[in-house]
């Protein structure tokens, strides 16, 4: 009962099979990807199905392998790797009919789980055409004959194009109308990438690889008045506990919307934060308000309940310059003041020693700190790698280092001497695109800075590394992204301005789209947050407004190219009507015919025969022959009157 | 050549017996294919695909993935397109006419369906079905055309050709649409001849009385050929003179009268008389000629010819059944 595949049926059904293997490639392990290919390769040329033994062993050996390269967990990327390997295995044992079409069911399932993991333009260009290919093959099968050569004959190409654009109005209606899930039905997978996100953990040194990645981390758009370049200060996380080496979250801070003292008007600005697999939101320094889906901590900090794997949209509003002033309880006092014991003796003594000379007076003891890494320090990516008593030789033997070198030693320094505090990692700056109008932040912006706790000031922002003269800093982010760049960082610009333009336009209109946005669709017919009742009859209404149309569409089918022999015939016509000789609207070819010979006596003859040729095609049972046809064309094409033969 | 029926095949043999199921009974020609008789359902490989974009929806929205999804409503509205087209394929279609030449019981009968399309639409890869008979064929806009079925005959008589399924899995073989045609045609089927040759009864009838007369040389006499008559008549000669096909007419030929008579075969069952006549007929037009065929309440003849031979053979298929 099973058909057998035709070779060529064969090779188009693979292919298509690994058009769609295409766009999860880049989102494995390389190793897995290049055996992928290899296998897929050779599955597409080899002309005999391997024997079953081998093909269990290779599986067997594939899922072992892709297990150890994720470290034997079971999730999202794990899951793609292997339909990865299985798409790969599975054209070496497609040979029957129903082989072919479970490939291609199962390949339809690549693009897919590459939209899981990467929702860019790569992604989706690859996916598009890997889609109407895998159309093409099944409509191949589905005429079950051997259609190699006509494949990507211009009426194929239209058909496959036409059958997508059809399925268009559909597609949409249930994209923008089929009621969205508010919050996910199970969890979100866990082993993700960590792309880009700032991790809950801060050891100096560690962020060397964040700061050549130049992947955008959010992008914001300010309501109103923008604040200067330098005074943004995006704010991710809060980190209280120092064990000697690492900076770390401290206690739960509570669930409540910190009170926050500032001098300049509030800033509203809206955030398209790409995914970064944690649950903290960034917002300017300091926020007043919980952004839309997120909970605002007492500490500053915004978080949301599940981490974030999709791109992410909120607006927010901060104050500038503000500090927050609820008072540290005697609990995360203890935390914000202690301070590993044995461990760097000298900064505790020079805090001892400040102390004693300053007395009570905090601000005196933090200015002065300042000003010493204003005088004797510097700014490099480049630092010598720490040893046991890390702040000890950063801050004494040698004084250079970037910004989680200086917030943790200024950090530690400030808790030898009695002042509370905290390192708050982040962003800083951004870049503005001039088209759009709107700020960029990357991760080569990572930043870290502290918090001192100032009693009657409130929370106040120290960044120790902005203290830093400029003439001794050394070697910068920018110097690491020009040395790997092959151009000038500046040739590409307003190309990359453009790039970056169009990418927040899909992040915006397509990537954006959620259950929110779609609750707001009802707005311009009067219904401001529809129900799900509503959005389930706009979808109703939607879809059978779709629906009409494609019938519509379908049901008109093309219009049947016209009779050549009539074409030929009016240009005839046209051409008698030119030299004087209208046809009559009543007249009959025949008579025409013989009036026309009355007029030009010397073509007579063939003024007859052809009206008369035509006659018995257009009303004669039967018609013409089609060579017949064919040679009254030519010579209707060929008649100009009153040049023939005298 | 004939591929197996698939799920959807066998599950519309079922789905036949239900009295909602059009036609209901037979129709007369020419049958038009309305949307109201045309039924689709998805094939195993549709099945499977619905299920794997049910994921694909599901996951897409737990995920709130928008080109997840986007890929998913797409695929989901290719699929229900397929399914439009399909029905498309059909609904349109006139079946104009069906005919067979008769054929002896035993030998395939080749039905022949004249089919043509109202709409503008491409209506490639259908398919008919009637028991283990298959043809494809496909059909451009405002053709007409024929396809041939040959399906088993078992006995003679009047046949009625039954339910013809016509179908396609177009464009994408998600799904099969079929309808029934059963138009209300009978079709001949001539009696079976019986196998072994048996001696023409040359014996009686006038024919006999009359050849001892005729015996000698008669003179020929020419008349125009007429299709059926045998080649060796065939006056090469004459023809060749008078530029047109003549045909000998022996005297004692013309009047050695055949009487294949059913109340000489006392003998024979009943269904065995209808064979050695049939057999008998067949002979006689081969050797060209005259015979008389002699039925209770009937007789044929005398004559020769294709027109006679078929008012005997007819009149063999539609005995009464013992």
């Amino acid at each position: 009962m099973p058909e057998a595949l035709t070779p060529g049926l064969r090779r188009w059904t693979v292919l298509a099979a690994l058009a769609c293997l295409l766009p999860l490639l880049p989102l494995v392990p390389g190793g897995v990807a290049v055996l992928a290919m290899v296998l897929g390769l050779i599955g597409l040329v080899s002309r005999r199905p391997w024997p079953a033994w081998l093909r269990a062993l290779l599986l067997f050996c594939l899922v072992g392998y892709v297990l150890a390269s994720h470290g034997f967990r079971l999730g999202r990327d794990t899951g793609c790797a292997l339909l990865a390997c299985l798409l790969a295995i599975k054209p070496l044992e497609t040979r029957k009919l129903r082989d072919a079409h479970s490939l291609l069911g199962f390949a339809l399932f690549a693009p897919f789980a590459a939209f899981l993991q990467d929702q860019g333009p790569l992604s989706m260009g690859l996916a598009v055409p890997a889609v109407a290919l895998v159309l093409v093959v099944l409509g191949l099968l589905a005429e079950g004959r051997d259609s190699a050569a006509p494949i990507l004959a211009r009426a194929r190409l239209r058909g496959i194009a036409f059958t997508l654009l059809m399925a268009l109005p559909l597609a949409l209606a249930g994209f923008w109308l089929f009621p969205r899930l508010a919050s996910p039905l199970w969890g979100m997978p866990e082993n993700a990438l960590g792309r880009g996100g700032l991790s809950e953990r801060m050891t100096p040194d560690q962020w060397i690889d964040l700061f050549a990645d130049d992947a955008p981390v959010l992008r914001a758009r300010f309501e109103g008045q923008e604040p200067a370049r330098r005074e943004l200060y995006w704010r991710a996380q809060v980190l209280a506990r120092f064990d000697g080496r690492s900076w770390e979250r401290g206690l739960r801070p509570e669930d409540r919307t910190p009170q926050v003292r500032s001098l300049l008007p509030p800033l509203q600005y809206r955030i398209t934060l790409e995914p970064t697999e944690r649950r903290y939101l960034v917002t300017l320094d300091v926020p007043l308000t919980s952004p839309d889906d997120g909970r605002l901590r007492v500490d500053g900090t915004a978080v949301v309940p599940v981490p974030i794997s999709r791109l992410t949209d909120y607006e927010a509003l901060s104050a500038p310059g503000g500090s927050i002033i609820d008072p540290p309880t005697d609990a995360e006092r203890l935390e914000l003041l202690s301070l590993p014991p044995g461990l760097n003796p000298r900064t505790h003594a020079l805090a001892r020693q400040w102390r004693d000379e300053v007395g009570d007076d905090d601000i005196a003891l933090v200015s002065r700190a300042l000003q010493w890494i204003e005088r004797d320090f510097s700014y490099s990516l480049h630092a010598p790698p720490a040893g046991r008593h890390a702040v000890d030789e950063f801050l004494f033997d040698s004084r250079i280092g970037f910004c989680q070198h200086f917030s943790s030693s200024f950090a530690v320094l400030m808790r030898a001497a009695g002042i509370p505090s905290r390192v708050v990692i982040g962003y800083v700056g951004g870049y503005r695109n001039p088209i759009g109008g709107y700020w960029i932040v990357r991760s080569m912006d990572a930043h870290a800075w502290t918090e001192v706790w100032l009693e009657g000031r409130g929370w106040v922002r120290v960044d120790p590394t902005a203290a830093v003269r400029p003439e001794r800093v050394l070697d910068t982010v920018q110097d690491l992204a020009r040395r790997d760049a092959l151009l000038p960082p500046d040739a590409l610009l307003p190309l990359r301005n453009l790039a970056d333009w169009v990418r927040r336009g899909w992040n915006d209109f397509f990537l954006g789209f959620n259950a929110e946005r779609q609750a707001g669709l009802l707005r311009p017919f009067g219904v401001d947050r529809a129900s799900a009742l509503q959005l389930a009859s706009a979808f109703a209404i939607g879809a059978a407004l779709a629906l009409a149309l494609t019938l519509w569409l379908m049901l008109r089918g093309r219009r049947p190219p016209p009779d050549p022999v009539l074409v030929a015939w009016r240009r005839f016509d046209r051409r008698l009507a030119r030299a004087g000789l209208a046809r009559r609207a009543w007249e009959a070819p025949t008579s025409f015919g013989q009036r026309a010979a009355s007029v030009f006596p010397g073509q007579a003859e063939t003024l007859q025969s052809l009206t008369s040729r035509y006659a018995r095609h257009r009303y004669a049972p039967g018609g013409l022959g089609a060579a017949e046809q064919a040679r009254l064309i030519a010579e209707l094409e060929a008649f100009r009157p009153g040049r023939g033969k005298a | 050549m004939t591929p197996a029926p698939d799920l959807v095949e066998r599950i519309s043999e079922r789905l036949s017996a239900l009295p909602l199921v059009r036609p209901r009974r037979e129709e007369a020609l020419p049958i038009r294919v309305d949307r109201r008789r045309v039924y689709v359902l998805p094939t195993g490989f549709g099945l499977f695909l619905g299920v794997m974009l049910l994921a694909m929806l599901v996951g897409g929205l737990n995920y709130n993935n928008n080109p997840a999804l986007l890929l998913a409503f797409l695929l989901v509205a290719v699929a229900h397109n397929s399914l439009v087209r399909s029905h498309l394929l059909l609904s349109g279609m006139r079946l104009r006419a069906l005919h067979a030449e008769p054929v002896h019981a035993g030998q395939p009968l080749r039905l022949r369906l004249a089919f043509e399309a109202q709409g503008r639409h491409e209506r490639p890869g259908l398919e008919l079905r009637l028991g283990s008979a298959h043809a494809r064929f496909d059909l451009a806009p405002g053709e007409r055309r024929e396809v041939s079925l040959s399906c088993p005959t078992a006995r003679r008589g009047w046949m009625r050709p039954g339910r013809i399924r016509m179908s396609t899995i177009r464009p994408l073989g998600l799904a099969r649409a079929w309808c029934w045609l059963q138009p209300d045609v009978r079709l001949l089927v001539y009696p079976a001849p019986e196998a072994d040759l048996v001696p023409l009864p040359d014996a009686g009838g006038e024919g006999a009385a009359r050849r001892s007369r005729s015996s000698g040389e008669q003179p020929d006499h020419l008349r125009d050929y007429r299709p059926g008559d045998a080649m060796r008549q065939i006056a090469w000669k004459s023809s060749a003179r008078n530029q047109r096909l003549l045909v000998r007419e022996y005297e004692a030929s013309a009047q050695r009268e055949l009487e294949l008579d059913w109340f000489s075969l006392t003998g024979l069952p009943y269904e065995a008389r209808i064979r050695r006549l049939t057999r008998w007929v067949i002979e006689a037009e081969r050797e060209g000629r005259r015979y008389r065929l002699t039925l209770p309440r009937q007789r044929i003849g005398p004559g020769r010819g294709p027109e006679h031979r078929h008012a005997c053979l007819r009149a063999l298929a539609l005995m009464p059944d013992a």
